[in-house]
């Protein structure tokens, strides 16, 4: 495996939920993780000690030598939040076409009919998408769209205003107008674990405003949404996201998707990817 | 190859798509609420999405990932996230020749004009999925080819087979009119132990 995909951080297991050592895959390799007197770590299939960072409710660890720390979400630390422990689902998919699906609005009304989206409120307005160079990560921003539930705490239709941003190849996050306090956002997190290229493990992860929901209402609530995109992502082809233009037809709405596949390009991320036409 | 039967009509009725095959060829065989049946290749050109998945709209095929609509040509003729748009004629789905005669549903990969097996009197009674290759089953008949196979039973009992993989083929399943649809029924079930026996 070459530097461009060895040198991240990768989740690889939610800390509350790990107890004895376990085995699990990280980008087709065997890894071996565990928590000893309250700290967390992870081995190679040799028994090396791979690096580990303890963020966000999850262990990552790396492969290789990442030559940057783990992104950090600082508007997930002011007080008041919610953070809440997803869990996992495991998808037959490689893991960009995960993230690709997270950063797609205009699926809502088909996929998750009147809880993100309902016709005939289906258009998507222009928006901006930009690579930013200074930090080397993929954000669009003003995307608009009308949710006839948007969150757990949303009493009924509102217009959610969306910021994404890619930190990662295989992360993504989601700011969202959050439906109890105007002004501030709620943050939903996919977090993807490559197992192999075709197929990922994803760790959802939220820092909500949320003084009503229970913990299990606000992770059923995302958990349904996820199925509802797993029906989706298990059956698209091929498995694996074509990087090269030709296979698929992106319009206007796509132009996240777009500079995703174009990024990924650029760092030479192709674990997951399918860069000749088949 | 010419025509293949790819399911029966009744399983298929106006406003229904379902997923099939022919060999490596995974197509979307859906029927018009207007009684028209169409087979395209089972891939959304927009991101790869099975059509199968999707639903009937009126005259169209719309997909369930984001809605695109295609019309009875395969092409895109509206996309929901920008209602305004014509979409170009560049964006369509791959078709393949599809009629229904007798009830049965027939495909043609390379769009010949050769004439459809003759069914004579007989209807459709069932499909079973098989455990044996399609010229598997044609061998163990001894029959040249297996679009059709006409089998000797009480019933006049043709088989008309529809290959999927090299260990797998549908029978569609087709006998006299006055024939007893259970007794039928039973006689296939029995056929599909005997081929499934049969050494490959």
């Amino acid at each position: 495996m070459s530097a461009a995909i060895d040198n991240h951080w990768y989740p690889v297991a939610m800390i509350s939920g790990i107890d004895a050592p376990r085995e699990t895959l990280l980008l087709g390799k065997k890894i071996k993780l565990g928590r000893e007197d309250g700290i967390c770590w992870v081995k190679d299939a040799s028994g090396t000690p791979l690096p580990t960072v303890e963020r966000f409710g999850h262990l990552w660890t790396s492969p290789g030598q990442p030559n940057r720390d783990l992104f950090t979400i600082p508007e997930a630390d002011s007080p008041g939040r919610r953070l809440v422990d997803v869990g996992s689902v495991k998808v037959k998919c490689s893991p960009l076409r995960a993230v690709e699906n997270f950063l797609d609005i205009a699926h809502f009304p088909f996929v998750h009919t009147d809880i993100l989206g309902a016709e005939p409120h289906t258009e998507v307005d222009r928006y901006d998408v930009k690579i930013r160079e200074e930090v080397d990560e993929v954000w669009a921003t003003k995307v608009k769209f009308f949710q006839p539930q948007a969150a757990k705490s949303a009493a009924g239709g509102i217009t959610t205003e969306y910021m994404y941003r890619v930190p990662a190849p295989t992360c993504s996050v989601l700011y969202k107008t959050c439906p109890p306090r105007p002004g501030e956002w709620d943050i939903i997190t996919l977090f993807v674990q490559p197992l192999t290229d075709e197929w990922c493990e994803v760790w959802p992860w939220m820092a909500l405003y949320d003084d009503d929901s229970t913990m299990s209402e606000m992770v059923s609530f995302q958990q349904l949404i996820f199925m509802q995109d797993r029906s989706i992502l298990e059956n698209q082809l091929p498995r694996k996201l074509p990087l090269d233009p030709g296979m698929e037809v992106p319009t206007q709405a796509d132009m996240t998707s777009v500079a995703y596949r174009r990024w990924l390009k650029k760092i030479g991320y192709t674990y997951g990817a399918q860069l000749v036409a088949a | 190859m010419n025509w293949i039967a790819v399911g029966l009509a009744k399983d298929v009725p106006p406003g229904v798509v379902i997923p099939s095959r022919i060999e490596d060829t995974e197509m979307a065989i859906w029927c018009t609420p207007s009684g028209r049946y169409h087979a395209w290749s089972d891939r959304c050109p927009h991101r790869g999405m099975r059509l199968s998945h999707g639903f009937v709209r009126g005259e169209t095929l719309a997909c369930i990932y984001h809605g695109w609509q295609y019309n009875q040509t395969g092409s895109c003729d509206y996309i929901p996230a920008h209602p305004k748009l014509t979409p170009p004629d560049t964006i369509c789905v791959p078709t393949y020749t599809c009629v229904e005669e007798g009830g049965v549903i027939w495909v043609s990969l390379n769009s010949v004009d050769d004439p459809l097996p003759v069914l004579g009197a007989r209807v459709p009674v069932r499909s079973v999925p098989v455990s044996l290759s399609a010229k598997d089953v044609a061998a163990h008949f001894g029959a040249a080819g297996f679009t059709t196979i006409a089998v000797v039973s009480d019933y006049d009992t043709l088989l008309a087979v529809q290959p999927c993989t090299d260990t797998m083929c549908v029978l569609h399943v087709l006998a006299a009119p006055d024939a007893d649809r259970k007794e039928v029924s039973r006689w296939v079930e029995d056929l599909r132990t005997t081929l499934e026996g049969v050494p490959a």
